[in-house]
């Protein structure tokens, strides 16, 4: 086993050094080139992370006191590097023409990068986190991060997305701190401080767990978790945030905040199982799997504006994710993996898409796009990219994991379940076309010329599809792996 | 903490639930965070590094996070005060029913302390009740240190004590969290002209 703490170290350095050191760039230009630089740093540190741990499976590629770099870490940190760098990139275009923000013109481009990087390195680190305590303190700085984000444009209705963000998410986890608070009470026996709260102590002494707190404590985390992770019906504020941030953060909220957030739950109810019985996380976990389709489903109906339709599109996926989480066969861990990827991919694409969809048409904030086929090429391929594989079209890779999952849940004995799945799985696809056919076909008339935005979305459009094709090359061969094996069995 | 001194908290959480000045909500979270920081002190004993720690928390909670609402009221005056939602009566009510349910409904924690386990659970209920109910942006605020007390009435109660680590940890987020809260309160304010945040709806489907 590797020591790999000197890189974790150099990895978070570097996003958080890039956050105070882009408030001292004298111009926005200036801003711009200095966050492209440190973010694809971040990135490649993070991504040679994600190779060691991944390379590593099914075995723990390195462990110390405070960090972990599993398999689980290695995929999740792989996300947030990709959707981190993608969101650095699209940045600029954004910024470029945002117009009126929370902040001043001339210092808007470093405040949005330093939050930027506070929320960048927080999400690297919480795959990277060994213990739950530390995990809780990470999810709650990445609020306060967010949240200027989210109101970046300092318009009213961004304004109430960021306050209705902070206020429910910041109760939701002080929920979730008082189950900790419960289960650092129970666990008395496993570790003298604060590694009584390490994934591997708390699954070492699960078994000597008292049920009943041990029980309470994971369901006060779970709920409380669920606020972040924006599974109904405490999602209340992803709808509004997702569809008012700017573009680039909507996609690291939606890509990579929830499903990070996700393995935090996982990784608890991986640890406590065996005090609590499987059947008991397994209710909880599809029940927030079907109460978040059941909600989203019917909005993926409506004829929304283009980020809000991803908004609802999240809150389905994050249902998908905790049905397969729920279900926890091998077939549906594989399908849990495959969908993080993936979606993570095509809802970060359909997100920067939102940068020329806007800057061509602005009225598309208020209302559903049309005719983006005949406005911008580049645009209608994003769309089109990002909008089949979110529906699940073969041969999206989002296809190929919703039928690991289902059939997950048919090996497990779970029928009924599966077979509402099934429909619900369907009425989205069906609303998701619909929207697509909407969009791109309906009206519309020719742009007088191609934004930079836009070739810089058609080009991301062509790389994103390469990449989900290969993601579905290799779901296929996922269930037998190395890392399936290693999330089965030595908790996520 | 005493029985006694839990209903002084749960008092005073009813307190903010009920009054219609942010001056006078703030400084009854201020008394219950001074409360609850003695009684943190008293617990630390004569063992200096918890001493330090409880009296940080204190000066925190009781002293910097009020001042900071207070500086962030002063930069909102309200030209009119909020009219709240619903009536004192039936707030008293729902916050009543609301403790009630949550304590009833919340099985032992197993801290071996019900009166601190069920003043926890009340406190952190009544700061939820505070945000669904109250209107001004700043009782929202004092809402979550409501509920941030609740969770830390149980923490002193805590055999032993908490991490230190993860004691400063979350006061570290707290100051984080109410600090970019009170910076919102004041854009609200300028963008709406007062801090109501019933005056912020819309955004619906």
């Amino acid at each position: 086993m590797t020591d790999a703490a000197p890189l974790i170290v150099a990895v978070l350095a570097v996003p958080l050094g890039a956050a105070v050191l882009v408030i001292l760039m004298p111009t926005a230009g200036a801003a711009d080139r200095l966050n492209l630089a440190t973010s694809a740093l971040t990135a490649a540190l993070t991504l040679v992370l994600a190779v060691m741990a991944l390379t590593a499976a099914p075995d723990v590629a390195s462990r110390g006191s405070w960090y972990v770099l599993d398999t689980a870490a290695g995929i999740f940190l792989a996300l947030v590097a990709v959707v981190g760098f993608a969101s650095a990139v699209m940045s600029p275009f954004y910024l470029r023409h945002s117009g009126r923000s929370w902040f001043t013109a001339r210092r808007s481009h470093a405040w949005y990068y330093a939050a930027f990087n506070f929320f960048w390195a927080a999400l690297v680190a919480l795959p990277l986190t060994n213990n739950l305590a530390l995990a809780w303190l990470l999810i709650e700085a990445t609020t306060a991060a967010s949240a200027l984000l989210v109101a970046f444009s300092g318009k009213r209705s961004a304004l109430e997305a960021g306050w209705k963000y902070v206020v429910l998410t910041t109760l939701g986890l002080a929920i979730a701190l008082l189950g900790i608070v419960v289960l650092f009470v129970a666990a008395d026996g496993g570790g003298s401080g604060l590694d009584r709260l390490d994934w591997q102590t708390l699954a070492r002494h699960a078994t000597g767990l008292p049920h009943e707190a041990t029980l309470v404590a994971f369901v006060l985390i779970l709920v409380g978790l669920a606020s972040k992770i924006g599974w109904a019906p405490v999602h209340n504020w992803l709808p509004d945030a997702h569809s008012e941030a700017p573009p680039p953060v909507s996609a690291m909220l939606s890509a990579a905040l929830l499903p990070t957030v996700l393995l935090i739950a996982w990784r608890t109810e991986l640890a406590l199982e065996p005090a609590l019985g499987s059947s008991a996380v397994q209710e909880l976990f599809i029940g927030f799997g079907l109460a978040s389709l059941l909600i989203a489903v019917p909005f993926l109906w409506r004829p929304l504006p283009w980020k809000r339709l991803l908004a609802y599109s999240s809150l389905e996926h994050m249902g998908i994710l905790a049905l397969g989480i729920g279900i926890g066969t091998p077939l549906a861990i594989a399908g849990v993996i495959v969908h993080v990827a993936g979606h993570g991919l095509a809802k970060a694409l359909g997100f920067y898409t939102a940068i020329p969809l806007l800057r061509q048409d602005p009225s598309t904030a208020e209302r559903a796009p049309r005719g983006v086929a005949r406005t911008s090429a580049p645009t209608a391929t994003a769309m089109s990219v990002s909008l089949l594989t979110l529906s699940g079209l073969p041969p999206s890779p989002l296809f190929v994991s919703e039928v690991m999952i289902l059939l997950g849940g048919m090996d497990a004995g779970l029928i009924a379940v599966s077979s509402i799945v099934a429909v619900l799985l369907a009425l989205g696809f069906l609303g998701l076309a619909h929207a697509l056919l909407e969009g791109l076909l309906r009206d519309g008339r020719r742009a007088r010329r191609p934004t930079r935005s836009a070739a810089a979305i058609g080009l991301l459009a062509g790389a994103a599809a390469l990449a989900l094709l290969g993601l579905t090359a290799a779901a296929y061969a996922l269930p037998d792996s190395d890392i399936v094996e290693a999330l089965i069995g030595s908790g996520a | 903490m005493s029985p006694a001194a839990i209903t002084v908290l749960i008092v005073l959480a009813f307190g903010v639930m009920l009054v219609r000045r942010r001056s006078h909500a703030t400084l009854l979270v201020a008394v219950q965070a001074l409360l609850l920081g003695v009684a943190a002190l008293a617990l630390a004993g004569n063992r200096p590094t918890e001493f330090l720690i409880a009296a940080a928390i204190l000066l925190v909670r009781a002293v910097a996070l009020p001042a900071l609402l207070v500086f962030t009221r002063r930069r909102t005056p309200e030209p009119y005060l909020v009219v709240p939602a619903t009536t004192v009566t039936v707030r008293l009510v729902v916050a009543a029913l609301v403790a009630l349910i949550a304590v009833a409904a919340i099985p032992p924690l197993g801290l071996g302390d019900q009166p601190a386990e069920h003043g926890a659970v009340a406190l952190l209920s009544l700061g939820i009740a505070i945000v669904v109910m109250r209107r001004p942006a700043i009782l929202q605020v004092l809402g979550i240190l409501v509920a941030e007390n609740g969770i830390y009435l149980l923490a002193i109660t805590v055999p032993g004590g908490l991490p230190f680590i993860i004691e400063l940890g979350v006061l570290f987020d707290l100051v984080l969290v109410v600090t970019v809260a009170a910076a919102f309160t004041q854009k609200i304010h300028g963008e709406v002209g007062s801090g109501d945040t019933d005056l912020l709806r819309g955004l619906r489907d």
